[in-house]
C-alpha cells in the first residue's frame, strides 16, 4: 500500500517536470540563421591523408549539405558567386588524425581493419566569427570500401550543421 | 603437335593484332579504358558508374551508357594517384557476399579473400568557369592512373610540383 503510493507520487513528480525539460532543451539552441554556405577543401595540416579522401569529404559535404535544405545555396571553394552573398557561412573541415583500414580484415574478422578519420568541422561567419565548432570522427567498421569513411563523415557533418542552422 | 601450336599462334596474331591499332586511335585521342569506376565528383555521372576515360580535343572525357562528362584539360589543376584494395565485382559482387553471409561455419567469408582486387585511384582536382573547386575521383586497373596522368600533364593539365604519384599503400 505504501509502495503504490510511492509510485503515484513519483509518476505525479514526473508528469509535472516532463514539460519543463522539453521546453528547456527546445530553447537551449536556437538555430542560427544564414541563407548560403561554403564548404570549404578540407585541410589535412600535419595528418598525412591521402588526396581521394580529402576530395571525397570536400565532395560528400557539397552533396550532402545541399540535399538536407538547411541552406538555400551551397557554394564551393573559390566560386566567386558566393562574394556577394552578405550572410554568407563557411563550413571549414581540419583533419587531425586518420587511420587507413582494410576492407578484407573488417570483413574476415569483423573487429579489425577499422578505417577512421577524426576532424574539427567549424562554421565561421564572413567577419570571422566562429558560429560551431566540433570534433567528429567518421568510421567504416564493417562493410565497405576504405573511401566509405568519408561518406560516414559527411553525414555527421550535415547533421550537425543541419541542427544548428 | 607443331602444327597445331603454329596454327595457335597465327591464329592469335590475326586476332589481337587489328584491335592493339585501333586502339591507338586518331591524334590527340587516347586509348580509351573501358573499365573506369567513377566515384565521386562528376555532377553528371551517377556514383559507382563503369565507363571510359580518355583524354581527347583537350579535355578528360567520362562516357558511360548516354550519359558523359568532359573536363577541359586547361581546368585541371592537380592530379593525384594511389592506390586500393577493393572488392571486384560491383553490385553483383556485393549482393553474392551478402549472400554468402548465410553459408555454415562462416564458409562465405572465404569470398572476400577471393573477390578482392587492387585498384589505381584517380583523382583530378579542377575548376569550373565560375572558378569552384571539384575534385572527381575515379577507380582504374591497376597501373593506369600513373598512365592517365601523364597522359593529362603532356596535353597540358596542371599539376603541383611536390606532387609524386603515391605509392603502394594498400593494404590487402
Amino acid at each position: 500500500m505504501k509502495s503504490r503510493g510511492i509510485l503515484v507520487l513519483i509518476a505525479s513528480c514526473s508528469l509535472v517536470a516532463a514539460p519543463a525539460i522539453v521546453s528547456a532543451q527546445t530553447a537551449a539552441k536556437p538555430k542560427i540563421s544564414a541563407s548560403a554556405i561554403q564548404i570549404a577543401i578540407v585541410e589535412t595540416g600535419d595528418v598525412q591523408i591521402p588526396a581521394e579522401f580529402r576530395f571525397a569529404i570536400y565532395e560528400r559535404l557539397v552533396e550532402r549539405i545541399g540535399a538536407s535544405g538547411a541552406f538555400r545555396k551551397v557554394y564551393r571553394t573559390g566560386d566567386r558567386a558566393a562574394d556577394g552573398i552578405p550572410d554568407l557561412v563557411t563550413l571549414h573541415t581540419k583533419v587531425e588524425g586518420f587511420q587507413e583500414g582494410s576492407q578484407t580484415k573488417r570483413e574476415l574478422t569483423t573487429v579489425l581493419g577499422a578505417t577512421r578519420v577524426d576532424v574539427t568541422a567549424s562554421v565561421t561567419a564572413r567577419d570571422g566569427k566562429v558560429l560551431m565548432d566540433q570534433k567528429l570522427t567518421g568510421r567504416v567498421r564493417f562493410f565497405g570500401e576504405n573511401l566509405g569513411v568519408t561518406n560516414d563523415l559527411a553525414k555527421r557533418i550535415t547533421k550537425l550543421v543541419s541542427a544548428a542552422f | 603437335m607443331k602444327l597445331t601450336t603454329t596454327l595457335i599462334v597465327a591464329f592469335s596474331t590475326a586476332t589481337l593484332a587489328p584491335a592493339q591499332t585501333t586502339t591507338s586511335g586518331a591524334p590527340g585521342t587516347t586509348a580509351a579504358n573501358p573499365s573506369v569506376r567513377h566515384i565521386i565528383g562528376l555532377d553528371t555521372i551517377k556514383r559507382n558508374a563503369t565507363g571510359t576515360l580518355t583524354v581527347q580535343n583537350g579535355a578528360l572525357e567520362f562516357q558511360t551508357g548516354k550519359a558523359g562528362n568532359k573536363v577541359p584539360v586547361s581546368a585541371i589543376d592537380d592530379i593525384f594517384v594511389g592506390s586500393e584494395t577493393t572488392q571486384s565485382g560491383g553490385k553483383t559482387g556485393r549482393v553474392v557476399k551478402t549472400a554468402a553471409m548465410a553459408a555454415p561455419y562462416e564458409s562465405g567469408k572465404a569470398l572476400t579473400i577471393l573477390m578482392r582486387t587492387k585498384v589505381d585511384i584517380l583523382t583530378v582536382s579542377y575548376h569550373d568557369p565560375e572558378g569552384a573547386l571539384h575534385g572527381a575521383i575515379f577507380a582504374l586497373p591497376v597501373g593506369q592512373a600513373a598512365q592517365m596522368r601523364a597522359q593529362l600533364i603532356q596535353a597540358g593539365a596542371h599539376t603541383s610540383p611536390s606532387e609524386k604519384p603515391a605509392g603502394d599503400r594498400s593494404k590487402p
